[in-house]
């Protein structure tokens, strides 16, 4: 029993195949059953007649399991079929192409069992423009891997609409199709991935932006900072909750003789101030500082103590029924420590910075954890989400 | 009296420090660190002496139960199955 041999050198491995044989060597305008093959463009090499005997030169795959692939039948798979069907899978279509040449070996045995004529091995070397057997198109993808056809079915049979569609796409004769079939399929598959990647993106801005919304409905909920508040500032001069409607504003409530925690806080507002300052495109935002010591911290007081900070900040003191409105509106804990003998005293209080809006809407609240780049971030955000309240 | 101002906060921080520094190196030791004791005292006011002197003990005690971790309190023994 005699069999065909064909390398192709496009995947540098061999397979068995009468019908390949017969199908490309049709295509390279040779005649069927003449032991004499002739390829008239493809310079097809005759080789000497092995009779069935192994060929000279070595094989990728081992030999004995070229043998159990040449004698054990229609339902053996080809472990060369696994290798061409790895090479075909990853290059795409170039997988018609080795599902060509490999589910051949089947048929081949079948066939080889049918015919009793000796043939001629040939290498049948194959260029790049090889040949597309309509024929011999696999049934699906991942078909190579499983028990392949019937041995009994012949040629052009129809194995389904994915055969025949195959076979429609498979005609084409040429490369540059397989080229430009290989373009648009990484074409379409681009397009895809960056489609998925902009909606993926879309949809986690959108769930960004409903989650800071959300919050912004609970701080409303919470309805801090809906009362009005009249107050001096550190100049002397009156000045009311009203006064800083249209601007953001940055409160904080402490007092002059804070050990350490207001002179922290009150540098990190600077330095969110300083921050939102630097972007031009934001508006300009209002540092305030309350105290919660209105007996100690007067006008005077309040004076020395800010311009240690931002030169926008704006101390405010005044009587302390005044203070106390502004602090409950701010639900701001406040609460004196025991007097020492030199009269001195800290504060126990809230330390929070509060963020309101132009509305005079309380928005968000800060507390010590959150460092300066956190905050300006924030306000950032929430200066971008803002929307203007219809009058 | 008025608010310590900059210049005194900062001062008084550093006073602090220092006094907070001599004392891990001794572990806790006054006795070795009272130079710096008195310095921190004349720094800064009374009452930030005493509310600097609680946070040390306050931040020695935190420590503590970050890294040796607490008995929780008593709980009726349960019964071994």
């Amino acid at each position: 029993m005699g069999y065909y041999k064909i390398t192709c050198m496009l995947y540098e491995s061999m397979t068995t195949c009468k019908e390949l044989c017969h199908c490309s060597l049709k295509r390279l305008h040779l005649n069927q059953g003449q032991d004499n093959y002739r390829a008239k463009s493809y310079g097809v090499i005759r080789l000497n007649d092995h009779q069935g005997q192994q060929p000279p030169e070595p094989l990728p795959v081992h030999p004995a399991i070229i043998q159990k692939a040449r004698f054990a039948g229609g339902s053996m798979l080809c472990l060369k079929r696994r290798m061409l069907g790895l090479v075909g899978f990853i290059g795409g279509d170039l997988h018609a192409m080795s599902g060509r040449l490999l589910r051949c070996t089947l048929r081949s045995s079948a066939v080889q069992q049918t015919s009793g004529s000796t043939h001629h091995p040939q290498r049948v070397w194959l260029s790049s423009q090889a040949p597309l057997c309509g024929h011999h198109t696999p049934k699906h993808r991942t078909g190579l891997y499983g028990p392949f056809t019937h041995p009994k079915q012949t040629l052009g049979s129809s194995r389904g609409p994915l055969f025949t569609q195959r076979v429609a796409l498979s005609q084409g004769p040429n490369t540059s199709t397989a080229k430009i079939r290989l373009r648009t399929r990484l074409v379409v598959t681009l397009l895809f991935g960056g489609g998925l990647l902009g909606t993926w993106w879309y949809v986690r801005n959108e769930k960004q932006q409903n989650h800071r919304l959300q919050r912004i409905e609970q701080l409303k909920k919470v309805a801090l900072g809906q009362g009005d508040f009249s107050l001096l500032d550190h100049r002397g001069h009156r000045r009311t909750k009203r006064d800083f409607l249209g601007s953001w504003v940055i409160l904080y409530f402490g007092f002059t003789h804070c050990p350490d925690i207001c002179p922290d806080e009150l540098d990190k507002i600077s330095a969110v101030v300083s921050a939102l300052d630097k972007d031009q495109s934001l508006p300009v935002v209002q540092p305030l500082f309350v105290t919660v010591d209105p007996e100690r911290d007067n006008v005077a007081a309040l004076e020395r103590y800010v311009k240690d900070f931002h030169p926008r900040l704006i101390g405010l003191t005044g009587t302390p029924e005044e203070v106390k409105v502004a602090g409950k509106d701010y639900r701001v804990y406040a609460s004196p420590g025991p007097k020492d003998e030199d009269g001195d005293y800290i504060v126990d209080h809230t330390i929070l910075i509060y963020l309101v809006n132009p509305d005079g809407l309380f928005l968000d609240y800060y507390n010590r954890m959150k460092d300066d780049v956190q905050i300006a971030e924030s306000i950032r955000n929430h200066m971008k989400s803002y929307v203007k309240l219809p009058e | 009296m008025s608010a310590p101002n900059s210049n005194q906060r900062k001062a008084c921080w550093g006073a602090r420090d220092e006094l907070w520094k001599c004392l891990d190196d001794n572990q806790d030791n006054a006795a070795s660190c009272e130079k710096f004791q008195k310095e921190f005292e004349a720094s800064c006011p009374a009452q930030w002496v005493k509310y600097f002197t609680k946070r040390r003990d306050f931040l020695k005690y935190k420590e503590k139960m970050q890294t040796e971790g607490f008995e929780p309190a008593d709980r009726p023994k349960e019964s071994q199955s």
